[in-house]
Order: C-alpha cells, then structure tokens, then sequence
C-alpha cells in the first residue's frame, strides 16, 4: 500500500514536471510528424517494389512511427533521474522513508503516461492522413498495451543505466547508439519479406520489432492471434527484465 | 539521554580511503551539535552513515534509539535531512515541494495542510506558498529546503553545510532561523559547517573533524579556553621557504622554553604562540628574540578562535584549508605524510 501510495505521489510530481517544460513535449510529437509526412513522402514509390503488397508506405510506416514515439522518449526517461541526483533530490527522497522502487517506478509510470498521450496524438494524425485501423477502438488499446510494455522495458533501462553512469555524457551516447540501430534492425522501414536474409534474423531478437510487428498486425489486417500473442509475451518479458535491471541498479547504485 | 550515539563509525571507501575512522561521539537531545572540520574532513560521509544513505564500512551507531544498520527504515521515519545541495524541485511551488515529502512520511491531507502553512510561517517564506520554486532567491530555496525536512515534526534534523554558496546576510538570516528552530520546535540539530563563525554561533557543542577523525569535542566557550590565553602571531620579515623555515625554527626553540608559553604551533610560514595574556606577553617576546638576533616583520595578538583550536590540535589552520577543495587524492597524501 505505501509503495503504491509512494509511486503515485511521485509520478503526479514527474508528469507536472514535463507538463511545466512543455518544449520537451512538444519537440518529441513535432519529430514524430515529421517523420510521419517526410518518410512517407521520400519512401512513397517503394510500395510499387515488386513482392512489397497492397498497403501503402503511410499504411505501413504509420504503425512504425507510433512505436518509434514511445521508444525514444522512454530511452530518454533516465536524464530525470540524472537531474535528481545531480540537485541533491535523489539523496532526500532516499533518506525518507519513502519505498525505494517507487522512486523508479514513479518515473517510468510517468514517461509511459506522457508517452502514451504522445503516442495517441501520432496515431490520431496517422488516421486523418488516411490509416485505417482494422480491429478499431478495442484494437487501440492493445496497440497501447503493447506499446507501453516496450516503452516500461526502454524506461526501466534508460533509469538503471542513468544510475549506472551518473552522468549525461555517456548516458545520451548511449542511448544515441542503442536506438537508432533498433530502427534498422527491425522491420519498422521495409516488408520483412525484403529484408536481407540475415536482418531477417536479428530481428527476432529485437523488441522494438515485436512492438512494430503487433502494432501493425492490429492496424493492417485485424487479430492475427499467432503473431499477436508472441509480441505480448516477449514485451512483457522486455519489461521485467528492465524493471528488474533498473531496480537492481537502484539498490546498488543508489548511494 | 542522547539522541545520537556511534560506536566506532567507520567509512572505507574504495583505495582505502578512510573517509571516516572509527568515530565515537554522542549528540544530546535538544541540543545543537556543531560538526566542524575543513571540506574533506569526513563530515558529509558521517551524516549520510547516521541517515542510512550509505553503509558504514565497519562500526555503527544508533540514531534516535534505533541502529542505522538494523533498522534505517525506523531512523528515517524519525529524522529529517537537508543535504549540502538544496534538494527542491525547482519546476513545482513550495507548496508542492512540502506536500510530496509529507505524503512520503505518510502523514493525511489535513495534516499536511496545516503543517505547510506552520512551516511557511516559521521559515518566512509566507506568500509564497504557491509560486514556482524557480523564482524563488538562493536564500528561499535553502528555507524551503530546511522546512521540507521538518514537514513529519523529527525528533532531529541534519543540516549538512546549510549557509555554503549563500551571501553573507543570506547566511545570517538562515543562522537566525536555525536558531529559532532550535528554541521553538525544541529540536535536536545536527550541523556540519567549515565556517567557524557559524559552528561558534549556533552549536551547544562542536566536535572538530579532521581527516576523518574526531580531534575534539566541548562547547565553543571550553574549546577556546581550552587555548589557554591568547595566540600572538609572528611572520618572518623574508617570505621564502627556507628563510621562513629558519625563522620559525629558531623562534621555536627560543621560545618554546620559556616559563609564560603554553605552545608554539608554526603555520602558513607564521608561527602562533599560545600565552596567558597577549599583550604583556608581547614585550617579552620581542626582547627574547631581539637577543638572538632574530627579526620579526609583524607581531599581532588575538583572543582565541576555534581556529586556533583547530591549528592547535591538527598543525593546520581551516581558514586556509577553505580555499582549496580538497580531494580524496589530497587526503591520501597528506595521510602518507604523517
């Protein structure tokens, strides 16, 4: 109950925050949108690729954008913990008797609840461009079900890495190396059926990929349940392993 | 009945650097107990032992009648920290600030409310309740600050450096609020501080730190006596090393043996006498050293500072120690040298 309590006070005290420095915001919805109209702008005659089927590139990127959105704000999440521990914060709240995990918790419950407003705008966006989403209302809140699991399991990371660090610098080098990667090794730009075969495989062992894989299922062509139910269950695992990596560095790091 | 008490409290930290070695103190309740010592003496290290941030390597202490190793989570429940750097979020209003840390303490919304408006009164910050803590001065900060670790009424508070980086009349103002604290809230305060003037000012009792040990413990008024007189300062006419270095020789042996003496204690190329009185020690000291041929550039007499209870004990003065920031490299070295 007190964790609970705990996490809650603090999650309203980190969505305030981002809420007061509305650029942030701001900036992470524009890059999406760009990407949204460029990419599908530069990309558009890749959909008359032979063996690239019906939908168009906006169809197919779309789903790509959203998951795109919520990757690289949850990657980010870890510069506020930086921030608190920086301005003596993190030292205060640790010396009440507030529930350590909370202290994580707190900040990636609230990057997944600003993230998952962003990631709706994007997805509203998308629709008036033109998208269909097949499997409708229901179909949206998985895709931010699963979503939101990519981005727990990016934000856990981003904060045990944060307290891993301890400082900027290499904190944004990495997160700049990490994610942009994650966006090639996947299927989020090209039909996996013209992927070379090797990305191919390593995909399956990227979690962006899934997000990108459930999301589009449930845009394009509706309850594709095989596909579906894998890209849940490696979500979920994405995230308890980077809750477990994020608390494990709070207990360890956190002096 | 003491409120702190620690048994050979001990911080290791990697490179067997003992920032804290094998400290033994007690604070009384109620009382204000001044930890003074220069920056790296191991004052920050022993707040955040005694307030569970970090695991004394060896040692411990029991702190508001529970052991800071077995049980911190009753420690935390019954202190209050203020950290040397203003831990405020400065993107929510004072108001936000407070009521987080008491839903932290788990204290009820009405409870809350109305120790916010208590605490706003006794730190002065009145009207301020609900302006964003980014608008608020260097000074404001550190009372918001000071009032957050206040906000579940502890039996004792830590304040670590509260007037470092604050302007002169800012730190008289935070003194005075201190001050208040102590004698409305009836509190027991933990203070560490390199100011001399502010341990002098504020503590019932000070215990001075030095490289991570306790040199000595009583109030401002024993520790000074405790100098025995006055301190006449001697600087040598040549300011290069040897000279100096010969200077405060020669001066030594001269007049380390003399029966109105207490102890010489040499300095930043100067060397401190300790007598009964200043001023008719004077006369005699320039005719001893007039016979030996040794010449004096300047002589003055001060009555004693817990400066020169700290040049007395450690060969060092704090005042000069305060300009450098001193680190662990620093301390390893000096430590060799002994």
């Amino acid at each position: 109950m007190d964790t609970m309590a705990d996490t809650y006070f603090q999650t309203i005290r980190h969505i305030r925050t981002q809420i007061r420095m509305p650029v942030w915001i701001i900036i992470n919805l524009i890059q999406p949108i760009i990407w949204l109209v460029l990419f599908t702008q530069v990309f558009k005659s890749i959909a008359n690729v032979p063996g690239w089927g019906d939908e168009s590139f906006l169809q197919f990127f779309a789903p790509g954008v959203v998951v795109m959105t919520v990757m690289f704000g949850s990657a980010f999440s870890g510069m506020g913990m930086l921030h608190d521990i920086d301005m003596g914060i993190l030292s205060k709240l640790l010396a009440t008797p507030a529930s350590r995990i909370s202290i994580v918790l707190s900040r990636v419950i609230a990057s997944m609840l600003v993230l998952l407003l962003q990631a709706l705008i994007i997805l509203a966006i998308a629709l008036i461009m033109g998208v269909h989403v097949e499997t409708g209302a229901a179909g949206v809140l998985l895709i931010m079900i699963l979503v939101s699991l990519l981005g727990l399991g990016f934000a856990a990371f981003s904060n045990g890495l944060a307290l891993l660090l301890k400082r900027p610098e290499p904190l944004i080098g990495l997160i700049n190396f990490v994610t942009l990667p994650t966006v090639f090794l996947s299927s989020m730009m090209m039909q996996p059926d013209l992927l070379p075969h090797w990305l191919d495989t390593v995909r399956h062992f990227n979690p962006v990929d899934y997000a990108v894989v459930g999301v589009r299922g449930l845009i394009l062509e509706g309850y594709v349940w095989s596909d579906l139910w894998r890209s849940f269950a490696v979500l979920a695992a994405w995230a308890v392993v980077g809750l477990a990596f994020g608390t494990l560095m709070f207990r360890s790091r956190a002096e | 009945m003491s409120i702190i008490r620690t048994q050979a409290l001990t911080k290791v930290f990697p490179g067997d650097v003992r920032a804290v070695d094998s400290v033994r103190f007690e604070v009384e309740a109620g009382e204000i107990f001044g930890f003074l010592g220069p920056n790296g003496a191991g004052k920050t290290t022993t707040i955040k032992m005694l307030n569970t941030l970090i695991q004394p390597t060896s040692g411990t202490a029991e702190v508001v009648g529970f052991d800071i190793r077995r049980e911190p989570a009753e420690v935390r429940k019954r202190i209050g920290y203020v950290g040397q750097d203003v831990g405020v979020d400065e993107y929510g209003t004072g108001r936000e600030n407070l009521s987080l840390y008491g839903h932290l303490y788990r204290l009820d919304s009405k409870t809350i409310r109305d120790r916010v408006k208590e605490l706003f009164e006794l730190v002065d910050l009145v009207g301020y309740e609900d302006k964003i803590v980014s608008t608020y001065s260097g000074g404001m900060r550190k009372r918001l600050d000071i009032a957050m670790g206040l906000i579940h009424r502890p039996d004792l508070i830590f304040l670590d450096e509260p007037t470092v980086g604050l302007d002169p009349q800012t730190r008289a103002h935070i003194w005075d609020y201190i001050r208040s604290l102590a004698k409305t809230v009836g509190i027991t305060i933990f203070l560490t501080t390199h100011y001399m003037e502010e341990a002098d000012q504020l503590s019932d009792r000070i215990a001075i730190i030095d490289l991570g040990r306790i040199v000595t413990v009583g109030t401002p008024a024993d520790l000074k006596q405790s100098i025995h007189g006055d301190v006449v300062i001697l600087t040598p006419r040549s300011a290069k090393e040897e000279e100096c270095k010969e200077f405060i020789d020669c001066t030594s042996a001269v007049l380390s043996g003399q029966p109105f003496v207490h102890g010489v204690q040499a300095t930043n190329g100067q060397l401190a006498v300790f007598v009964d009185d200043g001023e008719t020690a004077v006369p005699g000291i320039i005719r001893l050293l007039s016979s030996e041929g040794i010449e004096v550039a300047t002589i003055s007499v001060s009555r004693p500072t817990l400066d020169d209870v700290f040049l007395k004990y450690t060969g060092r003065s704090i005042r000069a120690e305060e300009g450098k920031a001193t680190t662990y490299a620093d301390v390893i070295r000096k430590r060799s040298r002994r």
